[in-house]
């Protein structure tokens, strides 16, 4: 304000001075109260609709019913086929960015110059700044024609019949995932590698061995739960991506595999799997969003379990960030 | 990092093959990402532009004009610092100018009418600007801070009580009027006082300046009515808020002769693509025909490929931004500031800001399709009467239920971002401040924002780039898909340009699919990379300066 630059008037705006003084802080701590309240109705909401859907639908059968068809008689609301194609999602995404993201962690914070740093940080963040939409156009218009070509490729050089990618499929939904979220992956590693103090570094090298010893068993055993936490990250954040997924993935939860069992222990075979990847895949976000985009009337089972699925996705990624949290304090303890 | 052992080369024994071969490995994977989505993004600039249609000649046309040029002038740039600087001024001015006289008409005469603008121009800006513009003249005046705080709280009050008169004298006016009074003549007093102080010039060349903007505005009035895209008020708020900060760019790049070759820039594009055109027209070159074209940006969507457009989308996500960016700046620093200067780090009440830092922090984490169901909980479907108010939330799909439920969805990054830029502020500053004796927000005011204000804008430039290119929340809380209007108020129905693009991306002609949705998502990803790139100019500079 104007009043610094002149003789302090100790005596004369006091009252003014402290009154103002805790009207800023007042209003300044309700702006922070703001984030407490955002949590509040957050779950609020959520529990409140979610409760009058699980009086309708026991809470049971949701977790464990085999079937999702909201809108469609006989409806059912089972879980499971969702939770399936949130799963193969973030597996196909993770075995994408997971390595890809560790493997440029190293390069970045062990190989890399200043100045080659300097150009390929920003860029990667590029990566996670464009809009999930567009990813999930990329996908049907670009990459999934793509596989199909490759896929035709290979069946025509080794004749190993693959099938060809439906219009919608969990195998290009998954590849833009995975490189949608590279950037959260690696950003967080390089800062738990580039926290490793120095002096590790000097040890092996003073052992006598090589940058890649060095990379290898010094500094990522090191930073591991930085790294632990990066992954648990980009997988909530999988999770948790919709449009990416509603566009490429298309709306149709993937069927239950067939379970056998070999020797009393039951398992489910990994070509299943495999090849359910080929088809239409949707996850749990896919299906709040054509909850949403349907005619529902407000109040209906349908229209509650929005809530439902809303609440199962938010304690799944809440749980995931915590535990992230926990892991990446550990290792903040270990170096500082 | 540090030194290369040369033992590794001494020892004939130390395999180097599998050291090298992973760093390339590793080095290769660090590109992958940036080239999968490189070769996605020229696949969708190739079409959206039409780029496949042009002949040779016109690329060897534009090559010749423009793009030669343009090489030239930046390897000639490149080792002298004065010349980028003064060429990143002319351009980012002029960029801010255009961005700022887009919000300004849509604040000015859409979501507020001329007629309620000047009620609460005269009431509450006009007074806010008198008073601060005259705190920087008389530094003794200790009255004026209080008076702007009265204006502040009485302002709005005596506004919105005599709407019905101001408004009667606005009409009176006319809306190019109240434009002429309300931004032309501050922005002459505006331009004068820069002049003067920050230039440096003489006292009569910038009462020149002074006199001379106000005439300009009535002069090109005759000119301005025979192009019919540009009405009298556009051309009156485009004066001011592109006019200034480009004026201003060229007047400071002008007074430094090292800087000046930076001029060459904004030639070499005009001269270049008119030189361009010639040749193109002389030799009879085949031009593309791109998707994304002027018809575009200004039509609505269409069953025909031909004539669909994104014109509603657009303005829909300028709402959007605008809308975003007040909500998130205010709540945002201001959440920071309280957590980073005044919540108590010891004591019993510690563990109550714990637990807040921590929740934001889980905040960011959450997927923005549960935003979209906290919006429609607590915006679309919530009806509550406490006494004589009635709350029925903001409606369907409207232009305010949007703006607050993206607002919520990237309040806690914006809160973390600009925490870190406050605690970046070294506390020997503050320390300083108080021995002087300024009271605690006093500091604040004077030391720790001013030192923080570029991590914190980096940081919410980032998060509205995020927000414009959300689409989930927007489903959830009913937002249109479609629509063939842009939003006419706050509490119009709106669509927003990644909703637009989410529903052509189903149409199954490959016109669709390969030509609008390409131009649609192109138009999006140059929104989005200005404001990033933007963003990152505000950290470069602000970190030059640090040093």
């Amino acid at each position: 304000m104007s009043n610094e630059g002149q003789a302090p008037d100790l005596a004369g705006d006091r009252g003014f001075r402290s009154v103002r003084e805790s009207a800023y802080k007042y209003a300044l701590a309700g702006c922070a109260v703001l984030s407490v309240l955002t949590t509040v109705s957050i779950i609020g909401v959520l529990v409140l609709d979610a409760a009058e859907f699980f009086a309708e639908v026991p809470v049971l059968a949701f977790l464990t019913g085999t079937t999702f068809s909201p809108n469609l008689e006989p409806v059912s609301f089972g879980v499971l086929p969702l939770v399936l194609g949130t799963i193969l999602i973030t597996i196909g995404a993770g075995a994408l960015a997971l390595p890809t993201g560790v493997l440029t962690a190293i390069y970045l914070s062990e190989y890399a110059s200043d100045r080659t740093r300097s150009i390929l940080k920003p860029m990667l963040e590029v990566l996670a700044g464009v809009p999930t939409v567009v990813y999930g156009y990329f996908a049907i218009v670009y990459v999934t024609p793509a596989l199909n070509a490759a896929i035709t490729g290979l069946n025509g050089v080794f004749g190993t019949g693959f099938d060809e990618l439906g219009l919608f499929n969990g195998l290009s939904a998954s590849i833009v995932v995975g490189i949608m979220i590279i950037p959260m992956v690696s950003s967080i590693s390089e800062d738990a590698m580039s926290s490793v103090p120095d002096s590790l570094r000097q040890a092996g090298y003073g052992l006598g061995a090589t940058k890649f010893n060095v990379s290898l068993t010094i500094v990522v055993p090191a930073a591991v739960s930085g790294i632990a936490s990066s992954f648990i990250l980009a997988i909530s954040r999988a999770i948790g991506e919709t449009m990416a997924v509603v566009l490429a993935a298309g709306s149709q939860p993937p069927d239950m595999p067939p379970v056998q069992q070999a020797f009393g222990i039951p398992y489910v075979a990994p070509t299943d799997v495999l090849g359910l990847f080929t088809e239409s895949s949707a996850t749990m976000t896919v299906a709040m969003v054509n909850i949403a985009q349907g005619d529902i009337s407000g109040g209906s089972t349908a229209y509650q379990s929005l809530f439902a699925i809303g609440l199962t996705l938010f304690v799944i990624t809440l749980a995931m960030n915590v535990v992230s949290d926990l892991v990446a304090s550990r290792y903040r303890e270990v170096y500082e | 990092m540090a030194t290369t052992s040369p033992t590794e080369t001494e020892f004939g024994e130390v395999s180097r093959i599998k050291g090298i071969v992973f760093k390339y490995v590793s080095f290769a994977a660090s590109i992958v990402g940036i080239l999968a989505l490189g070769v996605l993004l020229a696949y969708v600039f190739w079409d959206a532009l039409g780029l496949a249609s042009a002949g040779t000649g016109w690329y060897l046309a534009y090559t010749g004009t423009l793009l030669v040029p343009l090489l030239a002038f930046f390897a000639y740039a490149r080792t002298r610092p004065a010349v980028v600087a003064g060429t990143f001024e002319l351009f980012s001015m002029t960029l801010a100018g255009v961005l700022l006289t887009g919000a300004g008409v849509i604040i000015l005469s859409i979501i507020a009418s001329p007629g309620v603008w000047f009620a609460y121009f005269l009431t509450v800006v006009g007074p806010i600007v008198g008073l601060y513009v005259y705190g920087q003249y008389d530094r003794e005046a200790t009255w004026v801070g209080l008076a702007m705080l009265g204006v502040v709280l009485l302002g709005p009050v005596v506004g919105t009580l005599g709407l019905g008169p101001l408004t009667t004298v606005g009409s009176l006016l006319g809306s190019p009027g109240i434009y002429f009074l309300s931004l032309v003549v501050p922005a002459a007093a505006v331009a004068a006082y820069l002049s003067a102080e920050r230039l440096d010039f003489s006292r009569r060349r910038s009462l020149g300046i002074g006199v001379g903007l106000p005439v300009l505005a009535i002069a090109a009035v005759p000119l301005v009515d025979t192009v019919p895209a540009i009405s009298r008020s556009v051309w009156l708020i485009g004066l001011v808020l592109l006019g200034l900060p480009a004026g201003f760019a060229v007047a400071n790049t002008a007074r430094t002769r090292e800087r000046w070759p930076a001029f060459a820039f904004p030639a070499i594009v005009v001269l270049g693509f008119l030189a361009g055109e010639a040749v193109v027209t002389a030799i009879g070159a085949t031009p593309p025909t791109p998707w994304l074209d002027w018809q575009y940006v200004t039509s609505g969507p269409s069953q025909t490929a031909a004539e669909a457009g994104l014109y509603p989308a657009i303005i829909g996500s300028i709402f959007l931004i605008v809308l975003v960016s007040v909500f998130t700046f205010v709540f945002g620093v201001g959440a920071a500031i309280y957590l980073e200067e005044y919540a108590p780090g010891s004591g019993p009440l510690a563990a109550v800001t714990r637990i807040i830092k921590v929740n934001i922090s889980n905040l960011a984490g959450v997927p923005s399709v549960v935003y979209g169901l906290l919006g429609l909980g607590i915006f679309v479907n919530i009806e509550s009467q406490v006494g004589p108010f009635t709350y029925a939330g903001f409606g369907v799909g409207t232009v305010l239920t949007a703006a607050m439920t993206l607002s919520l969805l990237i309040l806690p990054i914006v809160i973390i971002s600009a925490q870190e830029a406050i605690r970046s502020v070294p506390d020997s500053l503050r320390q300083a401040s108080y021995g002087m004796g300024a009271t605690r927000w006093q500091t604040i005011r004077n030391v720790v924002l001013p030192r923080s204000l570029p991590g914190i804008l980096t940081g919410t430039i980032l998060a509205l780039g995020r927000a414009i290119g959300e689409t989930a929340p927007l489903i959830m809380v009913g937002a249109a898909t479609t629509k063939f209007s842009p939003p006419s108020g706050l509490f119009g129905k709106l669509t927003a340009m990644p909703m637009q693009i989410f529903a052509w991306a189903f149409e199954p002609s490959d016109e669709f699919r390969y030509g609008v949705v390409a131009a649609g998502v192109v138009t999006l990803l140059v929104v989005m990379l200005t404001m990033n790139s933007v963003a990152i100019l505000v950290r470069n500079k602000y970190q030059q300066e640090a040093n």
